[in-house]
């Protein structure tokens, strides 16, 4: 079980046009500074070995053209033990809805895909629905109008055809790649569209 | 392991002769059970028994040292011997050409002996030969009247002939359920318990009463599957043709804390077993009296797309309880047309207020139901009806139940009783059951039943779009 490098993540998922949010690996404050632009980024240190980020102090939230240089430094310092890693920048979203899309294989029933209420609900709340793949246009529909927070994630037709058409996305990426584990965890529906914003996939 | 494919397992559930290995006329003895009870239960096809000891009759049949020896078509052999003797009983049931074999017998993979088991397995590939069990009651059939259960028949009932099937894992599971049919009213078609599932498991089963024209409803309990992608396979061809109730035993929970992914770690196998369910038209049952409750309306009513319940009753607090119970499961009271209300109102004395729910009022006798349901099944804003009848209340008796009888086999929408009570109530409970109308005796399991066939609609009307 290897996970896959965010980048060759996201490649993967663009691949089945999964939108993911901007994003590039920086070599040094400069190089996150320009990327950021006049937009407020996250910068995250990603060790080779998984480890819990936040909690080790290797992100940093909200950073400006002006509180990038210390965020960065920062991480840098936290990282060192960690070696070795890489400093990946991503655009930032503000507001907006999280949700988790993840895959398993089942020892029964194969590849199954996955819709929950994201970010730091998924463990309190377990509110999910869950579907062997492939799943058809009806099976996306119902997993997103099965949850307790359907009318929250989807409060529209608009809105639960753009969630049901990411999970049918995510289903093809299961079914024809090789992944054994996915979390697309969160994905942020905001603005009438969406972004992943955090990828696991383990191959 | 390979496997020897879809089993056909006519000859054993419909057999025109049987042959009971481990046959004898010591009463103790599981074999002496099988052949008394296929007497009993009037079995009309041939018998032979079987024991190497014999000594040329048992139990008053002509009886034979092997299965060889019979040198006539045996539809199915039953196995009840101890188990290290079984691969030997089993390899001649192959040379003799049997239809089919039950293993009654204990002593295999539930125990640790892999060994013999596998054996079976091998045999059973060999001769292509399906077999049940082993460690299971084996099967009953109301029709052909075969029954290889070694319960004596003064402890368990057998149910009358029906359209449900029901198979199950577990023997216990599966005699107190097949006891609690008969008190339900509503009859049986088939029974397998199917034990260790070496062999024959419940996909070949599923695939057996999917295809079965004597099987309406199939009902399943299992406590895990061997081939989950199998069991896809054939419920996406058969869950839309017949309705096939399920409940699954033992919540498994292994693997999940070690789980690297938030995903893994949400989706235990309980939660895929759930999620497969619903995905291919399971009807899941939450437990085995909601498993009773389920098969009787799949059975006996009507499939029903459209969630406005018409309620009439002869009280007053039981309508509201089942109104409040149809909005927790997502149906609605029907709204009856002008022409409905205006014809009720002629029919009804005054005191009955003409609304719904329809409280008749506590004297409503048979007719007065008659004339309610008459009305109510015409209405085209009705899709479903729930007839509350509290046998307590002076006009009730039997004219009631069977103007309920009547109405619940002619009309082309679902019908269900409520009735609450004791003895009194549960005489015309059973009486309107063994008339084919689905008697419940709590607006909970009433309505949750009731939801349950319509959900079922719903997906076999999109599915054949």
């Amino acid at each position: 079980m290897t996970q896959l490098e965010y980048k060759d993540a996201e490649a993967l998922a663009k691949k089945y046009n999964i939108k993911c949010i901007e994003s590039a690996y920086v070599k040094s404050y400069e190089e996150a500074i320009k990327f950021a632009g006049k937009e407020r980024i996250v910068i995250k240190a990603i060790p080779q070995k998984p480890i819990h980020k936040s909690k080790s102090g290797l992100v940093a939230v909200g950073l400006d053209s002006n509180s990038i240089f210390a965020a960065y430094k920062s991480i840098i310092a936290s990282a060192e033990k960690y070696k070795p890693y890489k400093v990946l920048a991503q655009k930032m979203v503000s507001g907006g809805m999280e949700i988790i899309v993840g895959g398993k294989i089942d020892e029964q029933f194969g590849r199954m895909v996955l819709i929950g209420l994201g970010g730091i609900y998924v463990e309190a709340f377990k509110d999910f629905s869950l579907r062997v793949c492939p799943i058809s246009k009806k099976d996306a529909r119902e997993m997103v109008l099965e949850l307790k927070s359907s009318s929250i994630i989807a409060k529209d037709d608009k809105a639960l055809n753009l969630v049901s058409e990411i999970l049918l996305k995510v289903s093809k990426m299961y079914v024809k790649s090789d992944l054994k584990e996915l979390d697309l965890n969160p994905i942020i529906l905001h603005d009438g569209t969406y972004d992943a914003v955090d990828l696991r996939m383990i191959r | 392991m390979t496997r020897v494919g879809t089993h056909n397992l006519h000859k054993i559930i419909s057999p025109k002769s049987i042959a009971i290995i481990g046959a004898s006329d010591n009463p103790d003895k599981v074999g002496h059970v099988i052949i008394k009870n296929n007497i009993d239960s009037g079995y009309g096809g041939k018998i032979y028994p079987i024991n190497i000891n014999s000594s040329g009759t048992i139990m008053g049949y002509k009886s034979y040292k092997s299965i060889l020896e019979v040198k006539k078509q045996i539809d199915l052999a039953v196995i009840a011997i101890p188990a290290e003797f079984v691969p030997d009983a089993l390899e001649q049931c192959g040379r003799a050409k049997v239809g089919g074999v039950v293993i009654i017998s204990g002593g295999f993979a539930e125990i640790g002996r892999i060994d013999l088991q596998e054996k079976v397995v091998e045999i059973s590939e060999k001769y292509n030969l399906p077999v049940i069990g082993p460690n299971c009651l084996g099967v009953t059939d109301t029709r052909s009247r075969v029954d290889t259960l070694f319960l004596p028949t003064f402890k368990i009932d057998r149910p009358s002939i029906g359209g449900v099937s029901f198979a199950a894992q577990s023997g216990a599971v599966g005699s107190s359920v097949l006891d609690l049919i008969d008190s339900e009213g509503f009859g049986l078609a088939r029974f397998f318990s199917y034990g260790n599932a070496a062999v024959v498991d419940e996909v070949d089963i599923l695939d057996f009463l999917a295809k079965d024209k004597e099987t309406k409803v199939a009902v399943f309990y299992i406590e895990g599957v061997k081939r989950g992608r199998e069991l896809i396979k054939i419920a996406r061809r058969c869950t839309k043709k017949k309705p096939i109730v399920i409940i699954k035993g033992g919540i498994t929970e292994q693997g999940s804390k070690a789980a690297s992914s938030h995903t893994a770690s949400l989706a235990g196998s309980s939660e895929a077993y759930r999620a497969v369910f619903k995905q291919f038209g399971f009807i899941e049952a939450k437990d085995l009296k909601d498993l009773l409750n389920l098969s009787k309306i799949f059975t006996t009513q009507p499939l029903c797309t459209g969630k406005r319940v018409a309620i009439i009753t002869n009280g007053g607090g039981a309508g509201v309880l089942v109104t409040d119970a149809i909005y927790n499961n997502g149906l609605e009271l029907a709204e009856l047309t002008e022409r409905s209300n205006s014809e009720l109102k002629k029919v009804m004395p005054k005191i009955v207020n003409v609304r719904m729910p329809l409280d008749m009022a506590g004297d409503a006798d048979y007719s007065r139901f008659s004339s309610a349901l008459d009305i109510v099944s015409k209405d085209e804003n009705v899709d479903a009806i729930i007839a509350i009848a509290l046998f307590q209340t002076p006009g009730a008796d039997s004219k009631v139940a069977s103007t309920l009888i009547d109405y619940g086999t002619k009309i082309k929408k679902p019908l269900i009783v409520l009735s609450i009570g004791g003895s009194y109530t549960k005489a015309h409970k059973s009486m309107i059951e063994n008339g084919g109308v689905p008697v419940y005796d709590s607006p909970a399991d009433a309505v949750s039943s009731l939801a349950a066939l319509i959900r079922y609609s719903r997906y076999v009307n999109e599915e054949n779009y």
